[in-house]
């Protein structure tokens, strides 16, 4: 665009048509002035609707946008207190359960060694809660760095996509403490089943359908002398401070004297059926 | 002042009748607005100054609402309706001042 098209796009804002109008009309202006009368009126007419229409337009689409926003958000933190509520309760039966379990059991020495085994095995699949000794892997995205947006162009804190931990970055940790000798394992406080799923879902990372967020602490409850020098000594260890050192990316491990984990949410076999059953243990 | 009335009925019916706008109409109401604003500030200027014309202000007020939906019609086929609809405010929007500051001079003389 040259100065001259700038100047006159400052300065000449009356259309030129009206002074040429004007012009060809000479001084008689009054006479077709009143005979148009109509034409300006329609004119007029049609122009009020359009303002008007647009801000009716405008005035009834925000709400309503608004307002789904606010009924959805609404409803997602309805049902998740909904579903935390009977996770809870879920949590308090199977408690029930193996209480009366216990009771029904205790009465002879098979069915006290049959409990033992129950107990066991219900704690390597993550049906019940655990404590002990372990190692604490975190694993965060990279610092977020200034970048500008190329859609909006503004500047925003965004991290860099190599710095981003991935889920195939939890599995391979995950694999490589199981590797290591970890007896049970939680992700950002989820407790992994034998059928536990790591996976993406957009941009967040779920565990078990359980969105985690980074940083991501994973919890592995195992012997400490041999799972933090296993773990440590690792390929997966060595790749990830690597990229420590070329992304950004956080990792650390801290070696723990005392960590609980949850049991796990969701372990329920739909199509694995046992294959003989155990004389008077039922297992769930 | 029976073209102001015209005005303000035109507002209420829009308003208060709320004919429904076609999908398809909507990516242009708001360039279509900023054209119709153009052309009610150019109209009262001329008409301050003495050399209004009515032909010329319907065909230059339905000229510009075509003109403006067609370049952002054309933008949205292209790929940059979004800049294309910048590029229309921003000039009706110069010519719409321009326009108010000459009303201004003709009304207080300032």
């Amino acid at each position: 665009m040259t100065a001259g098209m700038l100047s006159s796009l400052l300065e000449d804002t009356l259309d030129p048509a009206y002074a040429e109008a004007a012009a060809r009309r000479g001084d008689s202006a009054d006479a077709p002035r009143s005979r148009r009368l109509p034409l300006v009126i329609g004119g007029l007419l049609v122009l009020g609707l359009i303002l008007g229409m647009a801000y009716a337009d405008t005035r009834a689409a925000a709400p309503s946008s608004e307002r789904t926003r606010q009924a959805l958000l609404a409803d997602v933190q309805r049902d998740s207190t909904r579903s935390a509520e009977l996770q809870a309760r879920l949590e308090e039966l199977r408690a029930t359960v193996a209480e009366a379990l216990d009771d029904a059991l205790a009465t002879t020495e098979e069915g006290r060694q049959q409990t033992e085994r129950v107990r066991q095995l219900e704690s390597a699949t993550g049906v019940l809660a655990v404590e002990g000794p372990g190692l604490v892997v975190t694993l965060s995205d990279a610092a977020p760095e200034e970048t500008v947006d190329p859609i909006s162009g503004e500047t925003i804190q965004l991290v860099p996509e190599a710095g981003l931990v991935l889920d195939i970055d939890l599995q391979a940790v995950v694999n490589a403490l199981w590797a290591a000798g970890a007896e049970a394992i939680s992700v950002d406080g989820q407790r992994l089943a034998p059928t536990s799923s790591i996976r993406t879902a957009g941009e967040a990372i779920l565990v078990d359908f359980r969105p985690v967020s980074s940083p991501y602490l994973v919890e592995a409850v195992g012997n400490p002398d041999l799972l933090v020098p296993r773990f440590a000594g690792s390929q997966t260890a060595a790749r990830y401070d690597a990229y420590r050192q070329l992304y950004g990316i956080g990792f650390e491990l801290t070696q723990a004297e005392q960590l609980s984990l949850a049991p796990a949410t969701d372990y329920d076999l739909r199509y694995a059926d046992t294959a003989t059953p155990a004389p008077g243990v039922g297992t769930k | 002042m029976i073209p102001a009335f015209a005005l303000v009925l035109g507002i209420a019916l829009g308003l208060f009748v709320d004919p429904t706008v076609p999908l398809w109409l909507q990516p242009y109401l708001p360039i279509a607005v900023v054209a119709a604003l153009d052309s009610v500030f150019g109209g009262i200027r001329a008409r301050l100054d003495g050399i209004f014309d009515a032909k010329v202000f319907v065909v230059s007020f339905v000229s510009n609402v075509l003109v403006a939906a067609l370049v952002v019609f054309l933008g949205d086929q292209l790929g940059v309706g979004g800049q294309l609809s910048t590029a229309v405010v921003v000039v009706l929007g110069i010519r719409i001042f321009g326009n108010a500051a000459a009303i201004r001079r003709h009304v207080f003389h300032a």
